[in-house]
């Protein structure tokens, strides 16, 4: 069962080839993930996160 | 940035937040992404090279190595600290880091033929043939293997016309090689029956388990290298970084791996230890990026931190 | 009598000679008090980015889970069982998220400079769990027992040769490289951790860049 799931474990790797870098697609694809999560964790609103005021700024009001 | 007026963050007005929580909800979404990756992409197993693998596919590059074994002329032979003391080793400059470390793991590179040969009792050619290189001066024995090793040659490659036999065994112009031949051919022997391995790495001691003098051997043919660069393995391939197949590898390395692909490291004799240091220098400067003027206060200068804290300065932007 | 004992302990809790007394105010003085898991952060403590830290502990705990699994078939178990390369696959993966999730976390830091106020232990201590973790996974690598291992040892030994440090740590020998992996650096990083950790709750979330309570 689990074999017939492995597609990145067999079959010949796939490269990208650019000047003097050379990368394997599945290297590149973590890489370009990991940038765009990076991204989403900055600009995706944190819940709860923006206009709750905190019970001491109400005390302080 | 002169002094640090960070405040002391004890000091802000608070909200709820479960910190527990939080720990258990990603604890489980990183389990569920484990499984689901794992059943989805699997992981790469490509069963290890065998001595009888490579006896069987390539025989003529396995005597060839054994022959060079003899000759000390193979990458282990010729390798240096901790191995042996037939070369410098790498530098750092005037710096002979590696000869420092010393020659802790003592290997004789004839002894990774002769060894197991010497243990091989049933074939008297391969006994007398031991026997009589034991018996040879050393001058002698280095002449054979050497003249064996130019008479095998090299099968055209690069450009490069054939050498000797062409790499060949069998067609070796006659000449005097002592035992070598019958050295090699029993090494050959010996590995397609598939207790090379066993014979170097547990000989006298039963446990193997310190494969050291295996790898050695299988890493001065060229096997191994030949498997690995068909699959993008090679250190100028960017290979550290990667895995068989399409399996992720250690992205993670990329600049390390980056160094060795321009120069001056790729045409340097020392670029092992000359990409090392660097990656020590740059380590430390990342570690103590805290103290380092300029660097720690790009942040300020491209300000990430304005879109992160994005509802604390507009908050606070509206105080009066 | 009651009292006398009474007033004997309070005694001796104070008493500075007493060397449990001073293991016992070391412990709690590491964490300002309700500092070590508190219900409440600052409001400025809302961002995503604050989530991979955890993110990387998690990730942690998966990679040493399925590491124990893998460990109780043995070394070679994962090449002959499918339940077994099953485990191994959780375990490669756990540990590709983790570096992921630790990376992100890293540039999330640097550019909210939390080295400020005190932290640039915090900084130190993150650095170096990143290059023990690196030199984990290679001893990881090492000792699959397959191809990949055998390359990357054969290639892996010039580097390590080169710096003098292959006469102690023999990258050919995967008996060594198993110890390093499953106990030795396991060990130190699971203690760099704690180490960071309590930093962090120490000192308490960085406070934005250009805070000022005053004004
Ligand atoms: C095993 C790897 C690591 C683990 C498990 C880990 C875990 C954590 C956790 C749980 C936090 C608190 C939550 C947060 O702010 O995200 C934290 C904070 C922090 N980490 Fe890490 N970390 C690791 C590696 C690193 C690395 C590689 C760096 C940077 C070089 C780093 C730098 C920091 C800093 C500076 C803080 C303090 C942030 C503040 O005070 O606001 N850590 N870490």
């Amino acid at each position: 069962m689990m074999k017939s799931l492995s597609i990145v474990a067999e079959g010949p790797g796939r490269y990208i080839h650019w000047g003097v870098i050379q990368i394997s697609v599945a290297n590149l694809v973590i890489i370009v993930a990991m940038i765009i999560l990076f991204v989403l964790a900055l600009i995706v609103p944190f819940p709860s996160g923006h206009d709750e005021e905190t019970d001491q700024e109400r005390r302080q009001k | 940035m002169t002094r640090d007026r960070t405040p002391d963050s004890h000091d802000f007005p608070t909200r709820r937040y479960d910190l527990v929580k939080e720990f258990v909800i990603t604890l489980v979404v990183v389990l569920v992404a484990s499984l689901g990756l794992a059943a989805i992409f699997s992981s790469p197993d490509e069963k290890p090279i065998t001595m009888s693998a490579w006896a069987n596919a390539d025989p003529n590059n396995l005597v060839t190595t054994a022959a060079s074994e003899l000759a000390g002329t193979t990458t282990s032979a010729t390798y240096g600290a901790p191995y042996n003391s037939n070369s410098e080793g790498q530098k750092l400059g005037p710096i002979p880091l590696q000869k420092w470390g010393g020659v802790r793991i003592p290997i004789d590179s004839a002894d990774l033929v002769l060894g197991p040969l010497s243990n091989t009792t049933n074939d008297p050619a391969v006994s007398s043939a031991v026997a009589a290189w034991k018996a040879a001066a050393p001058e002698q024995q280095t002449k054979w293997a050497a003249d064996y090793v130019d008479a095998i040659g090299a099968a055209a490659a690069d450009g490069e016309a054939a050498t000797g036999a062409g790499g060949d065994p069998a067609n070796v112009a006659a000449g005097d090689y002592g035992p070598v031949p019958a050295l090699s051919a029993g090494l050959l022997a010996l590995a397609k029956t598939g207790g090379l391995e066993g014979a170097l790495d547990s000989a006298g001691n039963f446990y193997g388990g310190d494969t050291t003098k295996s790898l050695l051997l299988l890493a001065d043919g060229a096997y191994l290298e030949d498997q690995a660069v068909a699959q993008n393995l090679a250190g100028d391939q960017w290979g550290m970084m990667n895995e068989v197949g399409n399996a992720p590898g250690q992205p993670w390395m990329w600049l390390y791996t980056f160094w060795y692909q321009i120069k001056p490291f790729s045409t340097s004799d020392n670029a092992d230890v000359e990409v090392w240091a660097l990656m020590m220098l740059l380590t430390l400067l990342l570690m103590f990026l805290p103290f380092i003027p300029g660097l720690r206060t790009i942040p300020r200068w491209i300000p990430v931190h304005r879109l992160i804290w994005r509802n604390y300065y507009r908050r606070s932007a509206g105080r009066p | 009598m009651t009292t006398s004992t009474g007033a004997k302990s309070a005694a001796e809790t104070t008493d500075p000679g007493n060397w449990t007394n001073r293991l016992r105010g070391r412990i709690e003085g590491l964490v300002p008090p309700g500092e070590a898991l508190p219900d409440r952060q600052p409001i400025y403590v809302a961002s995503w980015i604050y989530v991979f830290g955890v993110l990387t502990l998690s990730s942690l705990a998966v990679v040493i889970l399925s590491g124990c699994v893998l460990a109780v078939g043995g070394v070679q178990w994962w090449h002959v069982s499918s339940l077994g390369h099953y485990v191994n696959s959780v375990h490669l993966w756990s540990v590709e998220l983790f570096f992921g999730f630790m990376v992100i976390h890293l540039w999330g830091k640097f550019w909210m400079a939390a080295w400020r106020g005190k932290r640039a232990m915090t900084w130190v201590s993150g650095v170096l769990l990143f290059g023990i973790s690196i030199g984990t996974s290679f001893t990881g690598f090492l000792s699959q027992t397959n191809f990949s291992a055998q390359w990357i040892a054969g290639e892996g030994k010039d580097g390590i040769n080169s710096t003098g440090a292959g006469a102690f740590f023999n990258v050919l020998n995967p008996g060594q490289m198993l110890l390093w992996h499953v106990v030795l650096l396991p060990l130190v990083v699971v203690l760099i951790v704690l180490i960071h950790i309590i930093q962090v709750r120490r000192h308490g979330v960085v406070p934005p860049l250009d805070a000022d309570l005053e004004g």
